[in-house]
């Protein structure tokens, strides 16, 4: 490809108002949802801050009413929350139908770690429009629509062999054609996904990888459509056959996989997880103190020595039957984990054979927005949620006596993001 | 044979010839078929589940023995949502909202476990079900079949040959629409399957009906649609393009853009940050576990009043029971008000983001799609508003037997011994408080009621489609 064919195909294209009008198009939806992201991260951090400042302070209220250990902690929630991370705002992934905040306290959390503050669940079931949606869905379908019929259009017009034989070779002036309008496709889109990037700081690697993913994801749908353009059918047959392989690789591919992974990883039920833990912390009431005592000083042996009970309600008995009653169905609700983390896995690798999904979960994994780091952060609800019981669990055990300054000492959750 | 029916005929001959046309109409209802088999499976497995989980609840719920009536209040019960059967046609909101909600004294619990959290995510379309099938893959055969009916004739010059044997351009549009109404007719067939699975499971058949017509008319927007491109466009590529560009547009993009701007437009807090300015509101009301609360003074004076005593022992019921009632009452208050909001809010942005059904027809096929099958946000508010009602009966039965069975002497030296524990129970008949729930979908006419915003909406597009093609056909021109 030379110089000039290069000037001839760029004026030849300045001058289609329809292609035009195809890469405004992309830049203003590519910036609708930029803008869209960004304003979503930042009402979730607002959020965040809003929620920090009254969970704060509704702390303070309830522990001002009680003057002793068990009650403080019974009264006392603790906010917990995923802080949406720098690149959050290019694909909003599971934040926008999974939970980002919740509140717990020191019962038993196998009852309140599947609490669902979400959202609207009409808005939940389309979805945003952000930006891996755009990227993985809809750019395949203008690359398809501008590129499929730059030969058969020629073809039907009768300048095609006019247009080969003024050129010297058999493809050089539709593979510089077809570059061009891929390029200016490709830069239509990821000009506003910089602008966003720049304008919420996003780490300059993270950055680099989601374009380098984001080109060649665009690459291998330019080349595909300029190889179908090359086919001697006439342009709805070209079109038709795109099309529906956007459609068995974006939607039926990936419904079918799926089905198959849903089927065929099983996973215990929700409602066994509730059911069981109720049970164990219910029961503990009826049984002998003992058997609440016993597997609890299995587990923290540290209190062995303070485990006696001597009267018929005694807080360190309360919070140890609902420890106990986590304990009970630990083996449950970690094969539930396990269950979504191998489900997740096998979506990822069948995703390998549905470039769509494929895109979209790669940009939801750069952005933190994938369900990894949703299960990160349930751990993290986890880890905070045993800190709070080590706060506790000297006091009560110990029989310390109460001192609301010590109260400052409380656990913080701090949000990796 | 008249001059329409010759020119449909003419458009089936020319379709069964091409191999595109036959084989994209094959895949489509093949997947249509796949779809329509695997989700009624799916739903029907789900009911079986829920309905089995809601009677375990309930049996285990009765079967507890003997004790204290609060601990009752808070061992709590569970119940379940099951789906409708429509639901498997449009399983609508039901894989995204929780699917069971434990109820227990003094708390309003969120639904929980929805199903895509447990789900393989392989991007946004993966959850596929016929209601989606027909919304986005119907209008692509429509598109693929009619997008040359008139421009083709035009490309091939005979047009100018039909205008010249004095077919006009009305008669035209008639058997070319005449031709692709019958196709969608055939394309809507698994509707009507699912329809009759559906009231196999004991759904009326008149709302499998109203679906068939939501479909019909969605389908008949795209198919005026495509006539109209193909009557104004110059060549058949270009009508092409142009639908395609049409379909990107109302199928993939304005839905997405019309949850933003919803989402922005009528922004809703969270259920912990409303919960946390009704913890506010609930202190004021006093702690219903400590009948000496400062805040049930006005109560006590009055219940000694009314039975004319001196002390709290000497009164025919348990104070503390009386309490336990009395606060639950308040409190349920101050938390509906709160769930009433926040539902109400739910609501305006669902009624927003139909109103967007004027701006694709996509949007409003899939809200009255969803009203119909009864898997729409107003039927979770029911089931949220059904499972509260429980929540509420039982635990005031509870509190109720806990002021009028247990002796307050026993309820307050209860916690000496052992023996003394048990001296302060219930017998476990009580427990007969609790009702059955089952969760049935509203009834038809409801539903229809609940569609009426969309369906005029869509009713608007598919007469001003109409309308337009036939006066484009008018003027039909080489």
């Amino acid at each position: 490809m030379t110089t000039s064919s290069l000037v001839r195909e760029a004026l030849h294209l300045s001058r289609d108002r329809a292609f035009i009008g195809w890469v405004l198009l992309t830049l203003l939806l590519s910036a609708l949802a930029v803008a869209g992201g960004l304003r979503e991260v930042q009402t979730q951090q607002e959020t965040i801050e809003r929620l920090l400042e009254s969970d704060r302070e509704d702390r303070l209220e309830a522990l001002a009413l009680h003057d002793d250990w068990g009650m403080a902690a019974y009264y006392s929630f603790h906010l917990t929350y995923h802080q949406p991370s720098d690149f959050a705002f290019a694909a909003l992934g599971v934040r926008d139908s999974e939970p980002w905040k919740h509140r717990v306290r020191m019962l038993a959390l196998e009852g309140q770690i599947y609490e669902r503050d979400a959202g609207n669940p009409e808005l939940a079931l389309i979805g945003r429009f952000d930006f891996a949606f755009f990227a993985a869905f809809v750019l395949p379908v203008i690359l398809i629509v501008i590129l499929h019929d730059l030969q058969a259009s020629e073809r039907s017009a009768g300048r095609h062999a006019l247009l080969l034989s003024t050129s010297g070779s058999t493809s050089s002036p539709w593979r510089t054609r077809a570059l061009l309008r891929a390029l200016a496709i490709v830069i239509a889109a990821v000009l506003p996904l910089l602008i966003g990037a720049l304008s919420s700081r996003t780490e300059a690697s993270v950055l680099f990888l989601a374009v380098a993913g984001i080109a060649a994801y665009l690459a291998l749908w330019s080349v595909g459509a300029y190889l179908a353009a090359r086919w001697e059918r006439t342009s709805p047959v070209i079109l038709a056959s795109l099309l529906g392989t956007w459609v068995l690789l974006g939607i039926v591919g990936p419904a079918a996989g799926k089905l198959a992974v849903d089927r065929l990883v099983p996973i215990p039920e929700g409602a066994d997880i509730l059911l069981t833990q109720r049970e164990a912390v219910n029961d503990a009431w009826d049984l002998p103190k003992e058997a609440t005592m016993t597997p609890f000083v299995k587990e923290h042996p540290e209190w062995s020595d303070y485990a006696e009970t001597e009267q018929s309600f005694e807080w360190k008995w309360y919070y140890a039957f609902q420890q106990v009653g986590d304990q009970r169905v630990a083996p449950i609700s970690e094969a539930y984990r396990a269950g979504r983390v191998a489900r997740d896995r096998a979506a990822g690798t069948l995703a390998m054979f549905a470039p769509p999904a494929l895109l979209e979960r790669y940009l939801q994994k750069l952005a933190g927005t994938d369900l990894a780091a949703h299960l990160a952060y349930e751990q993290r609800i986890r880890a905070f949620h045993r800190e709070l019981r080590n706060y506790y669990y000297p006091k009560l055990f110990r029989e310390e006596p109460y001192e609301a300054a010590a109260l400052e000492k409380l656990p913080d959750f701090v949000s990796g993001s | 044979m008249n001059a329409t029916m010759l020119l449909a005929r003419e458009e089936w001959r020319f379709w069964l010839r091409s191999n595109l046309a036959l084989a994209t109409a094959l895949l489509f209802l093949l997947l249509l078929l796949t779809t329509v088999a695997l989700t009624a499976l799916r739903i029907t497995e789900e009911r079986h589940t829920r309905e089995h989980h809601q009677e375990e609840a309930e049996t285990t719920f009765i079967a507890q023995p003997d004790r204290h009536p609060h601990r009752m209040v808070h061992y709590g019960h569970y119940v379940f949502r099951s789906p409708s059967p429509l639901a498997a046609f449009d399983p609508g909101l039901d894989s995204v909202t929780g699917q069971s909600i434990f109820l227990e004294g003094h708390r309003q619990n969120s639904a929980m476990f929805a199903a895509s959290t447990a789900s393989a995510d392989l991007g946004g379309f993966a959850w596929l079900t016929p209601a989606l099938v027909y919304q986005l893959f119907a209008p692509l055969l429509i598109i693929l079949l009619g997008h040359g009916a008139v421009v083709r004739e035009r490309e091939s010059s005979t047009l100018a040959t039909l205008l010249a044997q004095g077919v006009g351009g009305v008669r035209i549009v008639a058997g070319k629409s005449s031709a692709l109404m019958m196709a969608v007719q055939v394309m809507l067939l698994p509707l009507l399957a699912s329809a009759v699975i559906a009231a196999a499971s004991g759904e009326p058949l008149s709302a499998g009906m109203m679906m068939y017509l939501i479909y019909l008319l969605y389908l008949s927007v795209w198919g005026a649609m495509t006539l109209l491109v193909s009557i104004l466009a110059k060549k058949r590529a270009t009508a092409l393009a142009v639908l395609t560009a049409l379909w990107l547009a109302f199928t993939l993009l304005m839905p997405s853009l019309a949850v933003s701007n919803t989402a922005r437009t009528l922004p809703i807090a969270g259920q912990i940050e409303t919960d946390l300015r009704m913890l506010e509101d609930l202190r004021k009301l006093g702690d219903g576990h400590n009948a000496a609360d400062p805040a049930f003074d006005r109560l006590r004076r009055d219940l000694l009043a009314q039975y004319d005593v001196e002390t709290i022992e000497e009164l025919p019921v348990n104070l503390r029971g009386v309490v336990a009632e009395y606060s639950e009452a308040e409190l349920t208050e101050t938390l509906n008000a709160y769930a009433e909001q926040r539902m109400g809010a739910e609501q305006q942005q669902a009624e927003l983001l139909s109103l967007h059904g004027w701006l694709t027809p996509l949007l409003a096929t899939a809200d009255a799609s969803r009203a119909v099958a009864a898997t729409d946000l107003s039927n979770h508010h029911r089931f949220l508003r059904e499972a509260e009602a429980i929540r509420f009966e039982f635990v005031q039965g509870l509190n109720r037997a806990h002021a009028e069975k247990l002796d307050y002497q026993a309820d307050v030296n209860r916690g000496t011994d052992e023996a003394s524990s048990r001296r302060a129970r219930i017998s476990a008949e009580n427990w007969a408080v609790l009702n059955e729930f089952r969760f049935t979908p509203d009834s038809v006419s409801t539903r229809v009621a609940n569609a009426a915003p969309a369906l005029s909406a869509l009713v608007f597009w598919f007469l001003a489609l109409a309308f337009w093609t036939f006066l484009a056909g008018r003027r039909i021109a080489v």
